[in-house]
Parts: structure tokens; C-alpha cells; sequence
């Protein structure tokens, strides 16, 4: 049995496991700066690594949702992440935000590392229906845009606009009744006032020619 | 069997009976078009009567017409907070109205003697009938609530199918015994249209809405006079209804709309268990960080020496920051003398922190208006908007037993030993500015 | 007994400026008719930069019910109000757009009043009370936005601040350390920080409200006594009735500006229009984030900072201060065609600045 386990076919695999292994433990102990700078230079504005990670400065150091401030349990959930190399499983890595966490579930670490070569490609392969933060722009149209997928008021002014119009009709044209009505309603009010000192004033002339 | 033809058979026969004899009437007794008033006869109880019931009855239809004619918009509406509640107490408050109206019509036409002079068998018959249909429908309506919601998904397709001679049975078949009872009221109503004076809802005077007021030119100056000052009268009167009428529309339409929502903002939020851990947790790393900010000024103002790292951490390209005395960003090199290189970090152009990276040159980026500093020295570059230094810091390599092995004050020269075995083993110290070190 | 000649003067002065004797209802409601002429649509703007003020009022106290003025839970607080209180996101939006309106809308009136020679005589008073209202309005402004202590907030209310320091360089020897310590005092401590968040707080909430209150009462007093001004050359051959005409047509506008303020509010959050980093909590120890600017209100005098010297900055801003109070005298005999010429000029200036600003910064430093 041992044998086996040297002939041609899994000594090849036993051999890429260990340099994937070996490389992806190396690969992640630094950030991934390739997609924070496509995004920079491909939609014009800054972001920084909050955009996927929990911390705003990366994953590395000792604050609030880096590496260096985790606990027990969220350790092993980060290891647990870090060798999760296929999509489907349902991660909760403590230094990844929302966003971050869909896409390792979604594509699974492999296909990630792959993408470090073409960020590009990160929104071709995405699910282009997924919008986390309910903004109403889908997250890979946000990826592209450089505006963050987890901020519902942090987008595309026109299209955020679009879609919150269309999600309030019903109270905008209620308002728009009232305030119509109302104008309506006090313009003629004002007008009695205006008629009746008219009145008034047509009796006062009566009485004092 | 008996559903098929009091909810398929009787429709059809009642609407084209009515549409028939409707005809008929309009060629041949064109003048039998009115609502046979009795009001020269006897007019107070009408006025007490009449009003109630036609404004009660017409706001009632027009609810049952506009679920009709466009569900999408009545269930649009209808998903308002407040809408639904509004709509069914003014149906409600619309039927007593109407019932009350009704009533004193019905009190009126059998006890006045003039007007029992010009009664005839079909208005008794058609106050009755009115008058059981809309109680039915009233308790209807108390007896299974919101039926202006549940009607757009029942009685409307129902109407439809009729229309589009496609009955469907099938929505109106589980209906309670009220119900049933209101259709089939609705249904004879219909067909008793044409050979009762219900067919006074063909002759509504709806262009005198639009109408000019009429002139008219009196020929002597008592009544020219009086006329002036009542039409002036009308019209002011007219103005204030109008104006009582668009402020109360809008004042009611913002109640609907605001009431509740500021209601519920001043009540403010109810998390559930989830949302309010997260919530505190929240608030407590915000009060650590600023606890730990205390703490720094705290170290500051007790210490004359505070720990920025170990030599060995110190490097010739990346930068490490600190805080220095003034709480202000400050960064610590190496220097290529092995000599620790500490500088502030606030940039002297508007005060961002300079970058921590150093260029091929040298240098360290202010990424705010892109000003680049030597760390050697701390010159600007000759294009950068800042004009002034970044000031050197004073420091001191401190070994393990706590003896000062080298420091340095901002523009003097190192001070102890430069012997950069020695100094491996130190740790790098910031020293408060005007006190001196041993 | 005779009073000497200069109180009797003075005395004369202030009954044309304040005519209490037109404090009646014939006067002020019945008899009061506004001018007809190309530049009327002027008029409208004081009262919509009154309606602006108005929603601030009530926005600002709703906001107030949570809003925690500490360091740690100032930027926490308002994110509560965002995401937990019902309608605190819209009630915040509001207060956000609608300070911009206001300021644009108050700006806009400054220009049309001088273009209308709106400052003539008896009007003086309400416009120098205007110039402290323009003042006070841009106080608030500046106060305002440090308080949700997010990155954008303390960097641009550093940024602003650093300019008063910087004239100490002008000064010669003990002098220049006095606007170092004038900046220590706006601030409260040496940086900005729980200090300076109090103090902004105190005057954006109330100090500067009393303030607006007395000016306004004045501005508006003034404004009622005396009418609309007459804002052409050739006496306007039409004239409507302030009551109900012209007053109706105000409060038209208003609706029309309580419209587009709700449609603004529930639709477009004012964030969108800048990069996410500077909406995060303030981090003293951290970096910068990319695109630290003040409010657009300030690029007329922020741009120009950046590109000219200090001394030439300062020197107009005190001339550009001095004129506005002192227009009443200085424009007195000017005739409106000129100062119509001014107020585009000006108009022109502000728009091209706020608009174009940044790119023509990078037009001469690259």
C-alpha cells in the first residue's frame, strides 16, 4: 500500500500539495496589495484595506481585527480560512470583513491567489447579483467603481440616487400631495383674508364717503 | 349550482337588463331622468338626510372603485403605516354616516304627508334595498377587517372576470354568508337601476363643479348694493373652504406620514439581544482606544523616557512610528551610521503624517499635498508646498540594565558610545524635551 | 431742555433706519406692495435662506436627542443615528444637505443685494446685520463639521486652523507666537481633540444660535419696516401686493424647496459624494487618508491658499471684510448697473473656484 502512495500519479500530487502549501503559507503572511491598487488605479479613488479586510490599516499588526489581537477560537477560525482552498465553505475569517469573507466562500482561496495576476477578473467571476450592503448597486459594479460593497451610502451618487428614489415613490408622493395641498389650501385662505378686508374696507368706505 | 347562477347567471342578467331598459328610458322618457327632488315639499329633514347619505355613499363607492379600477396603486397605498388604518375608519365613519342619513330619508318619505303624496312603490323599495345593503356591508366590514386589502386579491379579480367574460367562481365561492349577501345586493341594485329613480346617478350636474357664477344685474341700488357685498361674501367664503379644505388635506396627509416616524424616532430604536451586543461591544473598543490615548499622554507627562522599540526592529527603509512628547506622529530609522534616525512625523505644510516608506532618494512622502522630506536631514524637496523641516527628535539607546548608552538632543552631536555591537543590545528610548539623561 | 446736536443727530439716524411708525397692521400687511422687474426673483432668497435655517433648527435638535459630544463616542453616536435610530438617516441627510443650502442660498443673497442696491438708504443696518449673519452662517458651518470626529472632520478642521497659526510668521519677534496661542485658545489644548470638540459643540449648538437669533431679529425687523427695495434704476412701472401675493409666492418657493431638500435627503446620501476612508473614526496615531479638504463653501479662499502666499490671502480677506460692512458707505453713489457688473464678477469668481478649483491647483503645481 505504501507504495502506491509513491507511484507517478500521487507523488505528483503529494508534491504540489506541499509546494501550494508551502508557497500559500508564505503568500499569506503578507496582504494582497495587487487588488487595492487596480482598484485605485482603475476607478480613481482611494481605498484602503478596509475595503475587504476588519482593520482599515491590513490584516497585519495589533489592533482591532489584525493578526496580532486575535483569540483562541478566532485563530483557529483563521487557520481554518487559510486552508479552505475551494468555495462553498461558509468562512468567518477574523480578519476579513463581510465582503472579504464572500469571496473566499464564493471562490475559494485557489482561485483568489490566481486572480492577484489579473484583479480584473475578480468582477467577471463574482455572483454579479450579490449586493451586500443593499445599496442597490451590485458588489462588483462597487468593486469597479471603487466604492465600498458594505456601505449602503457609499456609491455611485447617480445610481444611489436612482435606486433610493425608486424605493421611496410611495412617501415622496404622499409629500408631494401634502405640501401641494397645503400651498393650495393657504393660498386660498390667505386670498379670504385678502377678500374679506376688502370687505372691510369697501363697508368703512360706505359709512365714511 | 345555485353559486353558478347567483354569482355568473344573475351579474350577466342583471347588467344587461340594465343596460336595455337604460336605453330604452333614455330615448323614450328622456325628461323621467332626474331624481324626482322633493325638496319644495318638504326640505329640512332633506337637508339632514340627503347630505349625510349622498357624502357617505359617495365616499364608500369611491373606495370601492378605486380598488377596482387600479389595485396596484390602492395596494401601493394601502402599505403606508397609517394608510390602511385611515382608509378603513373613514370607510366605517362613512357607512354610519350614510346609514344615519338614510335613516332620517327613510323617517322622512313614510311620515311627511306631502311627501307621501308623491311616493310610489319603487322608492320604498329602493331606500329598503339601499338601506340593507349598506348595512351588510358595514358589518361586513366589522366583522372581517381590512377587506380593502383582502379585496384586491378576491372581489377585484372576480369584477374582472365578469367584464372580461371569464368568471371565475372560485374567488367569491368560500365568501361568509355577509358577503355573499353584499354582492347579491350590489347585483339587484344594478339591475333595478333603470326602473327606479336610481337612475338619477346618469344625471349628476357634475359641469356645475366648473360652472361661472351667474351674473345677474339688479335694478335697484338696495339690492345692487346688498348683491355686491354677498357676492364678495360668497367669495370669501368660498376662499376660507377651499383654504380649510387644501390645509386640513395636507395637515391629514402629514399626519398620516410623520406622525408615526417621529413618533418613533423620539421613541428611539429597540435592538434586539444580537444588535445591542454589538452595539455595546462597539462602544467598549471605542473606550479603549480612549483609555489607551490617556495613557499615552499619562506616560508622557510622568516619563522622561518613553520606549519606541528595540534596535534590532529599526530599519533603513521603513520607518516605525511613535508618539512623541506632543502627542504628535513621530518615525525612527536606522541611519546608515547604524545610528538610530528619529524624526517628527507631522507633516510642516497643514500637519498629515508623512508616509513611513523611503524612496530610492532617501526620502519620506507627505501623501497629502505631496511634499517629500530627506529622513538625513529633514528638508522638503524645493517643490513641495511645505517649507520648514521636519524637526529631529531626541533619543537615547537605554541597554537592558538601564544605562544610558548613547542619546542624542535635536542639533547636537550623539552623545556616548557609537559601538554598534553595543548598541544591538539597546532599546530605543524617546527623551523629554528640556530634561537631560544620564 | 435742548439735547446737544449730535445725540439729536444720531437720534434722527436711527428713527429713518427703524421706522416704528410703520409697526402696524396697515403698514407692514395691507399697504405693502413689492416691486415687478427682471431681478425680482432676488427677493425670494433671503426666505429661503431662512427656510433652510428653519429645517436646521429642527433637524439639529432631533440630532441633538442622541448625539454624544466625547471623543469616543461622538463618531459611534452618529453612526447610531444612522443605522438604529427610525429615520435617522434621513433626519441627519437633511441636516447635511440642507447646510449646504443654506450657505448657497445666503451667498446667492449677498450677490443679488448688492446687485439690487438692496443696501441704500434706510437699508444700512440690515446690511451690515446681513454681513454678521453671512458670518455667523459660515460659523456654523465650520463648527458643525468637526462634529461627527470622523477623519475628514478633525483633518480639515486641523487644516483650517493651522492658517491662523501660519500668520505668525508675519509677525515681528514676541508677536508671532500670538496667533500660535490664538489657535491654542480656538482649540481649547495643544491639537485638536476633546477639548476643541466641546467648545465647537457649545458654539455650534448654542452660542452661535443666540447669536443668529439677535442679528436675525434685527435683519428681519429692518427688512418688515422697510419693504423690498426698489433693486432697479427706473422706478418698476409694476408693483404686486406683499399680501397675498407675493407672500404666497414665497411660501411657493418654499415648498418647492422642502421638496427637493426631502428628495435629496431620502435619496442621495451626502457620503457618496466622497472617497469612504474619510468617514472612518478619527485615528490619531494612524495615517492621513487620501482627499482631506474643507467643505466646498471655503475653496474661493482654500484653492487661492494653496497657490498664493499668505500675505496676499490675508490682505484681501481683510479687505474683502472691511468692504462688505462698510458697502453701504462705499457704494453709495455707485449706480446698479456697476454693481451688477461686480456681483457677476464675483458670482463668476466663486463658481469657477468652487467647481474648478482642484484642477486649477494642478494646473500650476502639477
Amino acid at each position: 500500500m505504501k507504495s502506491k502512495l509513491l507511484n507517478c500519479g500521487y507523488r505528483h500530487h503529494l508534491f504540489l500539495a506541499l509546494v501550494l502549501f508551502v508557497t500559500s503559507g508564505t503568500i499569506q503572511l503578507r496582504a494582497h496589495p495587487e487588488f487595492q491598487q487596480f482598484i485605485v488605479k482603475h476607478s480613481g479613488r482611494p481605498v484602503n484595506c478596509a475595503f475587504c479586510h476588519a482593520n482599515a490599516d491590513g490584516p497585519e499588526g495589533a489592533g482591532l481585527g489584525q493578526i496580532g489581537h486575535l483569540t483562541a477560537a478566532e485563530q483557529a477560525e483563521l487557520v481554518r480560512a487559510r486552508t479552505t482552498f475551494e468555495p462553498g465553505a461558509k468562512l468567518n475569517s477574523p480578519i476579513l470583513n463581510a465582503f472579504g469573507n464572500h469571496i473566499i466562500n464564493r471562490l475559494g482561496k485557489r482561485k483568489f491567489l490566481e486572480l492577484r495576476l489579473a484583479p480584473a477578473q475578480l468582477a467577471e467571476t463574482l455572483p454579479k447579483d450579490s449586493d451586500l450592503d443593499g445599496d442597490g448597486i451590485p458588489d462588483v459594479k462597487e468593486f469597479l467603481a471603487g466604492t465600498h460593497p458594505l456601505i449602503s451610502s457609499d456609491g455611485n451618487p447617480w445610481l444611489l440616487f436612482r435606486a433610493n428614489f425608486r424605493r421611496n415613490l410611495t412617501p415622496i408622493a404622499l409629500t408631494l400631495a401634502a405640501t401641494v395641498a397645503g400651498l393650495w389650501g393657504l393660498g386660498h385662505l390667505l386670498h379670504g383674508f385678502a377678500v374679506a378686508a376688502r370687505l372691510k374696507d369697501d363697508e368703512a368706505e360706505e359709512l365714511n364717503p | 349550482m345555485v353559486d353558478a347562477f347567483l354569482f355568473v347567471g344573475l351579474p350577466y342578467m342583471a347588467m344587461v337588463t340594465a343596460v336595455i331598459a337604460g336605453f330604452r328610458r333614455l330615448r323614450h322618457n328622456r325628461f323621467s331622468l332626474s331624481s324626482r327632488s322633493s325638496q319644495f315639499l318638504e326640505d329640512r329633514q332633506l337637508l339632514w338626510g340627503s347630505a349625510p347619505w349622498h357624502i357617505g355613499i359617495l365616499v364608500v363607492l369611491m373606495g370601492h372603485i378605486i380598488a377596482g379600477f387600479l389595485p396596484q396603486v390602492w395596494s401601493r397605498l394601502l402599505a403606508v403605516p397609517n394608510a390602511l388604518i385611515t382608509i378603513e375608519t373613514a370607510g366605517v365613519a362613512c357607512s354610519l354616516l350614510a346609514v344615519a342619513g338614510l335613516g332620517v330619508l327613510i323617517y322622512r318619505r313614510i311620515t311627511s304627508a306631502r311627501v307621501q303624496a308623491v311616493t310610489t312603490t319603487a322608492d320604498l323599495v329602493v331606500v329598503a334595498l339601499l338601506m340593507a345593503q349598506i348595512v351588510v356591508g358595514l358589518l361586513s366590514a366589522l366583522s372581517f377587517r381590512y377587506g380593502s386589502v383582502w379585496s384586491t386579491g378576491t372581489v377585484v379579480p372576480y369584477f374582472w372576470g365578469l367584464a372580461t367574460f371569464n368568471p371565475d367562481l372560485t374567488y367569491v365561492a368560500d365568501f361568509p354568508m355577509l358577503f355573499k349577501l353584499h354582492l347579491l345586493g350590489a347585483w339587484f341594485i344594478i339591475w333595478l337601476l333603470p326602473f327606479t329613480r336610481l337612475m338619477h346617478l346618469l344625471a349628476v350636474p357634475l359641469h356645475y363643479v366648473g360652472r361661472a357664477p351667474l351674473l345677474v344685474v339688479w335694478n335697484t341700488t338696495r339690492r345692487r348694493q346688498h348683491a355686491v357685498a354677498a357676492t364678495i361674501q360668497a367669495e370669501s367664503r368660498r376662499e376660507f373652504l377651499k383654504g380649510a379644505a387644501g390645509v386640513a388635506g395636507a395637515t391629514g396627509l402629514l399626519a398620516l406620514g410623520v406622525s408615526e416616524k417621529t413618533l418613533n424616532f423620539f421613541k428611539g430604536p429597540r435592538p434586539d439581544a444580537e444588535a445591542e451586543t454589538a452595539l455595546l461591544q462597539k462602544k467598549l473598543q471605542r473606550l479603549q482606544q480612549t483609555a489607551d490615548e490617556r495613557q499615552l499622554e499619562l506616560e508622557r507627562q510622568r516619563n522622561d523616557l518613553i520606549v519606541v522599540t528595540h534596535y534590532s526592529e529599526l530599519a533603513e527603509n521603513k520607518g516605525r512610528y511613535f508618539i512623541d512628547y506632543a502627542m504628535a506622529p513621530g518615525l525612527a530609522f536606522k541611519g546608515k551610521d547604524g545610528l538610530p534616525l528619529v524624526i517628527s512625523a507631522k507633516c510642516t505644510h497643514l500637519g498629515c503624517t508623512v508616509g513611513s516608506e523611503v524612496n530610492s532618494e532617501g526620502q519620506i512622502m507627505c501623501p497629502c499635498h505631496i511634499s517629500y522630506f530627506s529622513i538625513q536631514t529633514g528638508q522638503p524637496n524645493a517643490e513641495a508646498p511645505a517649507k520648514l523641516p521636519l524637526p529631529p527628535i531626541g533619543w537615547a539607546l537605554v541597554d537592558a540594565t538601564g544605562k544610558v548608552v548613547a542619546s542624542r538632543k535635536p542639533g547636537q552631536p550623539v552623545a556616548g558610545s557609537v559601538d554598534t555591537a553595543l548598541l544591538a543590545q539597546c532599546s530605543l528610548y524617546l527623551t523629554k524635551p528640556g530634561r537631560d539623561v544620564a | 431742555m435742548k439735547l446737544p446736536e449730535s445725540i439729536q443727530r444720531a437720534e434722527a439716524y436711527l428713527a429713518e433706519r427703524f421706522p416704528v411708525e410703520k409697526m402696524n397692521y396697515t403698514s407692514l400687511v395691507l399697504k405693502k406692495e413689492v416691486p415687478i422687474h427682471r431681478l425680482a426673483w432676488g427677493y425670494y432668497l433671503g426666505g429661503l435662506a431662512l427656510f433652510f435655517f428653519m429645517v436646521q433648527v429642527v433637524t439639529g435638535l432631533m440630532l441633538l436627542f442622541y448625539y454624544q459630544p466625547t471623543v469616543s463616542d461622538a463618531h459611534a453616536s452618529v453612526e447610531y443615528i444612522t443605522e438604529h435610530v427610525p429615520a435617522g438617516a434621513l433626519v441627519r441627510n437633511i441636516h447635511a444637505w440642507a447646510s449646504s443650502l443654506m450657505i448657497a442660498s445666503v451667498m446667492v443673497h449677498l450677490l443679488t443685494a448688492l446687485a439690487m442696491k438692496a443696501f441704500g438708504k434706510p437699508r444700512e443696518i440690515t446690511w451690515v446685520t446681513g454681513v454678521l449673519l453671512l458670518g455667523i452662517t459660515f460659523a456654523f458651518g465650520f463648527t458643525g463639521y468637526l462634529l461627527p470626529w470622523h477623519q475628514i472632520a478633525v483633518n480639515a478642521t486641523k487644516i483650517g486652523l493651522q492658517t491662523v497659526e501660519e500668520i505668525g510668521k508675519y509677525l515681528p519677534g514676541q508677536m508671532a507666537a500670538w496667533p500660535g496661542q490664538l489657535k491654542e485658545i480656538i482649540q481649547g489644548e495643544a491639537s485638536v481633540g476633546q477639548a476643541t470638540l466641546s467648545r465647537f459643540f457649545a458654539l455650534h449648538v448654542i452660542i452661535l444660535p443666540l447669536a443668529i437669533a439677535a442679528a436675525l431679529g434685527l435683519h428681519l425687523a429692518s427688512v418688515q419696516l422697510h419693504g423690498m427695495s426698489q433693486g432697479v434704476d427706473e422706478k418698476p412701472r409694476r408693483q404686486e401686493k406683499f399680501f397675498p401675493n407675493f407672500l404666497l409666492k414665497d411660501l411657493s418657493v418654499w415648498g418647492v424647496a422642502f421638496m427637493v431638500l426631502f428628495i435629496l435627503g431620502l435619496g442621495l446620501p451626502f457620503e457618496s459624494l466622497f472617497a469612504y476612508p474619510l468617514f472612518e473614526p478619527f485615528n490619531p496615531k494612524g495615517s492621513t487618508p487620501d482627499g482631506i479638504k474643507p467643505e466646498w463653501y471655503f475653496f474661493w479662499v482654500y484653492y487661492p491658499l494653496e497657490l498664493l502666499p499668505l500675505w496676499v490671502i490675508m490682505l484681501g480677506q481683510g479687505v474683502l471684510g472691511a468692504g462688505l460692512m462698510a458697502t453701504p458707505w462705499v457704494f453709495k453713489n455707485t449706480n446698479r448697473r456697476t454693481l451688477q457688473l461686480i456681483a457677476v464678477a464675483a458670482g463668476a469668481y466663486l463658481v469657477v473656484m468652487t467647481v474648478f478649483g482642484e484642477r486649477i491647483y494642478h494646473l500650476f503645481k502639477g
